[in-house]
């Protein structure tokens, strides 16, 4: 069984302004600041997927530059000082930190997938069966980062069952 | 003064770092563990038990809250504050960390200062080391 999902935009958007308040901006000093541009290009995304009342995945996306900031940012390091690792783990705990917060949303029962990290553009993504249902698109210090919903179209079809 | 000790386990190593660094400004000595299974390894080798542990709860191997029946069902290891810190925000979860022994419970994400007033209301760390 399936239910439409109850986690809009703004919810994401707060989710989001969390983790720059937290992790990658505690100074208030270089916020995200909205571009409302689904198609930004990315070089780097990381997603977890959630399964119950709700299917489908939570995707980090955003450009080689933002990632490394990100990481330079959670690890308290210098940018040239970060490396693959440190990117790719930076990625992943996003990710994972804003699907938990989606799946808080969500009636009670759903699963949290550990997160997958993809040195890739997000638009090679393959999520089978799936579609983009909102995101929050912005841009950090000049480079492009989003963070987006994608539902599974199974659950959809059960709906309409 | 012997200095308090903390465990960091979460299967992020990002996160462990962040933890870390939060710990070790409090002086705390910190170890680390990837998973709950990895942690209860290094504590069984160990002579002197933390004081503290803040365990994620998702993770391979040994989840978090398997890591907190264990460690609560070992008498040996009675005096160690344990402290869930994770995305898993349902009231329910939080509940049930609670129910099997975990004392506090911090959700992902937090800042610095919150993290030093959860330990600070355990009487880990001064009122006030936040500021």
């Amino acid at each position: 069984m399936s239910i439409e999902v109850e986690v809009d935009e703004s919810d994401l958007a707060e989710m989001v302004e969390q983790v720059w308040e937290s992790y990658l901006d505690p100074e208030g000093v270089s916020p995200l600041i909205p571009t409302y541009d689904e198609n930004q290009p990315s070089e780097v995304h990381s997603s977890v997927s959630i399964t119950g009342s709700w299917t489908g995945h939570v995707v980090y996306a955003s450009s080689r530059a933002a990632a490394v900031r990100a990481a330079a940012a959670f690890l308290a390091m210098d940018l040239d000082e970060v490396s693959e690792d440190d990117m790719s783990d930076t990625l992943g705990e996003l990710a994972n930190i804003v699907g938990g917060n989606v799946k808080a949303m969500l009636p009670p029962g759903s699963q949290l997938s550990l997160p997958q990290v993809n040195l890739t553009p997000e638009s090679s993504a393959r999520f089978p069966n799936t579609q983009r249902i909102g995101g929050v698109y912005g841009v950090w210090e000049g480079e492009p980062v989003s963070v987006s919903m994608w539902q599974s179209r199974i659950d959809n079809k059960e709906e309409g069952a | 003064m012997t200095p308090m000790r903390a465990m960091v386990i979460d299967d992020s190593r990002a996160m462990r770092m962040i933890l870390k660094r939060i710990v070790t400004k409090l002086n705390f000595e910190a170890v680390e563990a990837g998973d709950g299974k990895e942690a209860l390894d290094l504590l069984a080798d160990m002579t002197e038990v933390p004081d503290l542990a803040l365990i994620d709860w998702n993770m391979p191997n040994m989840n978090g809250l398997e890591f907190v029946t264990k460690v609560r069902a070992d008498p040996r290891l009675r005096e160690m504050t344990l402290v869930m810190v994770t995305t898993e925000s349902e009231q329910s979860q939080i509940v049930r960390a609670l129910a099997a022994g975990a004392h506090e419970y911090v959700i992902k994400p937090f800042t610095e200062g919150a993290m030093i007033e959860k330990l600070a209301l355990l009487g880990l760390v001064p009122t006030g080391a936040n500021s």
